[in-house]
């Protein structure tokens, strides 16, 4: 019961975190600081599942091998999900897109561009 | 192409083989069988992309411990009060922001050492590393978006932006 009541703090932790990075999504206004909302969902909002979700599997239905993909599962987000926002990022600076209002400092278009 | 050394493949074996026991779970021999096969193969043959330098680099008290400190106490302290700022500016209708692209050094000097910084920046919301480079004098740098730039200064930047997760990471790989 107590367990839960726990998991379900967790669930509802990560559901504020990715509503949060969903509301920066939508609202953000321009490119990379759309990326740095995005950046919220994909760590706390998928960590309180995949913490709550090991702990209901582990010690509600008793399947340890449950647990261990979650944990997997959860672990791979964390691994690939920088690579691939630093490649995103990169790829749309690269090609040339640039916030409408200027940031506030820009050095690697100081030192790349000539 | 460098010769695949043996410290490699062994390495990349036991990373697979632990990878398939935990992804099937059940422990009959046959199962045990055919991943220690396929874990082989794999290793044989991506062995040589995957690990570059020493591969027992992690087999060491210290390094270790400083490893497991760094993932379990460290960096998932940095990473909620993160969280937390970034959920405060999109509650906030993200007025409160103030983007750019700032340049910090970094100590580190090994190609692991650099990705592992490079990656945790990444990870926390509110930094996104774009580029790295290394200048005449051998320090590497790091570029790193910043959603709010608080100071331009080189030194004071990198201190904001990656000064707990460097000091924890020191430890692991200089």
């Amino acid at each position: 019961m107590i367990l839960q009541i726990v998991c379900d703090v967790l669930f509802l932790i990560s559901v504020v975190f990715a509503l949060a990075g969903t509301l920066g999504i939508i609202k953000m206004p321009d490119t990379f600081s759309r990326m740095q909302a995005s950046t919220c969902v994909s760590t706390l909002g998928v960590l309180g599942v995949i913490i709550g979700g090991i702990l209901y599997a582990a010690i509600v239905m008793h399947s340890a091998s449950t647990a261990i993909k979650i944990g997997v599962i959860g672990l791979m987000i964390l691994v690939t999900n920088p690579i691939g926002s630093h490649v995103l990022a990169r790829g749309a600076y690269k090609s040339g897109i640039r916030p409408e209002k200027p940031m506030e400092t820009d050095d690697l278009g100081r030192d790349f561009d000539e | 192409m460098q010769k695949t050394k043996f410290s490699a493949v062994l390495a990349t074996f036991v990373l697979c083989f632990a990878f398939w026991i935990l992804l099937t779970w059940s422990f009959t021999l046959q199962e045990l069988i055919a991943g220690a096969v396929v874990s082989l193969l794999v290793s044989l043959f991506a062995a040589r992309f995957f690990i570059h330098v020493k591969a027992g680099w992690l087999v060491h008290p210290g390094r270790f411990f400083s490893c497991l400190l760094f993932w379990i106490f460290i960096f998932p302290v940095e990473l909620i009060k993160a969280n937390l700022n970034m959920a405060k500016i999109c509650f906030g209708g993200c007025k409160a922001i103030n983007p750019g692209i700032v340049k910090v050094p970094t100590a580190m000097k090994s190609d692991y050492g650099l990705a592992a910084v490079s990656n945790s920046i990444t990870l926390t919301p509110g930094t996104i590393t774009m580029e790295t480079a290394e200048d005449e004098e051998g320090q590497n740098w790091l570029y790193v978006h910043w959603i709010n730039v608080e100071e331009t200064d080189p030194e004071k930047a990198g201190n904001a932006i990656k000064g707990t997760l460097e000091k924890g990471l020191r430890r692991v790989w200089e």
